[in-house]
């Protein structure tokens, strides 16, 4: 694309990736969650792959790789969920909450003011979301994207 | 006129009426119908997943299993393009 | 409720049908595509007023963004003007 585009591109990528990685971080305290910023951070991505074209971004970030951290997050996730029945007493349960340790402080009932140490391993299970969503919307963006710029498949 | 066009047109007529007839069955704007479980999860989110976030709470620890089906789903999209478009590499 | 809201509210649902017939009757594909991204962002306008900032979220994430991406893209690989 032209200069303008690849110019506003290099100035929107960064703030379009902190927001989505706040988004995932602070899941359990404002609105968002996993799901959302990794939608975000994909677009950020798509972003580049309009700016910037497939071939170069398909020649910095293999599909392989991308592909690898998607089935990472869904085993981070079902592992996660596998604890919970191992540690607490159902499936999904939530055993790091109250427990003092890790994202473990109970807040006061009520309206109270945001803690980052909350929420059990719900933090955790949005970062592993995050990662499988940011790594699977991409991948199929960056595919797709390759497949329609060359002209004849082998 | 074609065969396909009244068949469109009644199609269309009766979906329209099943929307208006749904409609007329919603309740009012803001009155949800039963608060019991909104209840239990708004008063014991705190206490029992220690979270501010309520939508959060209820969408990775109340309801762990929508969003491991959200994940399988994503997961055979993903599995799916990539075998689509396998013959595309370098 | 005041009627601030109320109409607020019906201006964006008449915006949100009027786009999604322009998406519907345009000829050039690619002005089609434009026109549903416009209406997706308007649907998340509407999600957040109605004070579920969740779904807008991803609704302006998804919708707006990824599924025009995935649309244009598939134009680019076939057609982009409609035929008869």
């Amino acid at each position: 694309m032209t200069k303008i585009v690849k110019t506003t591109a290099n100035i929107l990528f960064p703030f379009t990736m902190i927001f989505g990685l706040y988004v995932i971080a602070h899941g359990h305290l404002t609105p968002g969650g996993g799901f959302q910023g990794g939608a975000i951070v994909a677009s950020g991505c798509a972003l580049l792959l309009v700016a910037y074209g497939s071939p170069w971004v398909f020649d910095h970030i293999k599909d392989k790789r991308l592909a690898t951290f998607e089935s990472l997050g869904a085993i981070g996730f079902i592992t996660i969920g596998l604890l919970g029945l191992i540690f607490g007493a159902v499936f999904f349960g939530n055993f790091l909450a109250g427990s003092g340790s890790l994202f473990g402080t109970t807040p006061a009932t009520g309206s109270t003011l945001a803690d980052f140490n909350t929420g059990g391993v719900l933090p955790l299970m949005n970062f592993a979301v995050g990662v499988k969503v940011i790594a699977g919307l991409f991948v199929i963006i960056l595919v797709m994207a390759y497949a329609s710029s060359i002209k004849e498949w082998s | 006129m074609e065969k396909r066009t009244v068949a469109g047109a009644l199609a269309f007529s009766i979906v329209v009426v099943f929307f208006l007839f749904s409609i007329f069955l919603l309740h009012p704007f803001g009155k949800p119908g039963q608060v019991q479980m909104d209840d239990y999860i708004i008063t014991h989110t705190q206490n029992e997943t220690g979270t501010n976030n309520g939508v959060t709470s209820v969408v990775f620890d109340y309801r762990g299993f929508d969003t491991l089906g959200e994940a399988t789903i994503l997961f055979s999209a993903v599995a799916g393009v990539l075998l689509l478009f396998r013959r595309v590499r370098h | 409720m005041g009627i601030e809201f109320l109409i607020v509210n019906i201006l964006l649902v008449i915006l949100i049908v009027i786009a999604s017939l322009v998406a519907v009757l345009l000829r050039d594909l690619l002005a089609a595509a434009i026109a549903l991204a416009a209406m997706s962002l308007l649907l998340s306008l509407e999600f957040f007023l109605l004070q579920a900032p969740d779904v807008a979220i991803a609704q302006a994430g998804v919708g707006a963004c990824l599924t025009t991406a995935i649309v244009i893209i598939a134009i680019k690989g076939t057609k982009r003007m409609e035929e008869e």
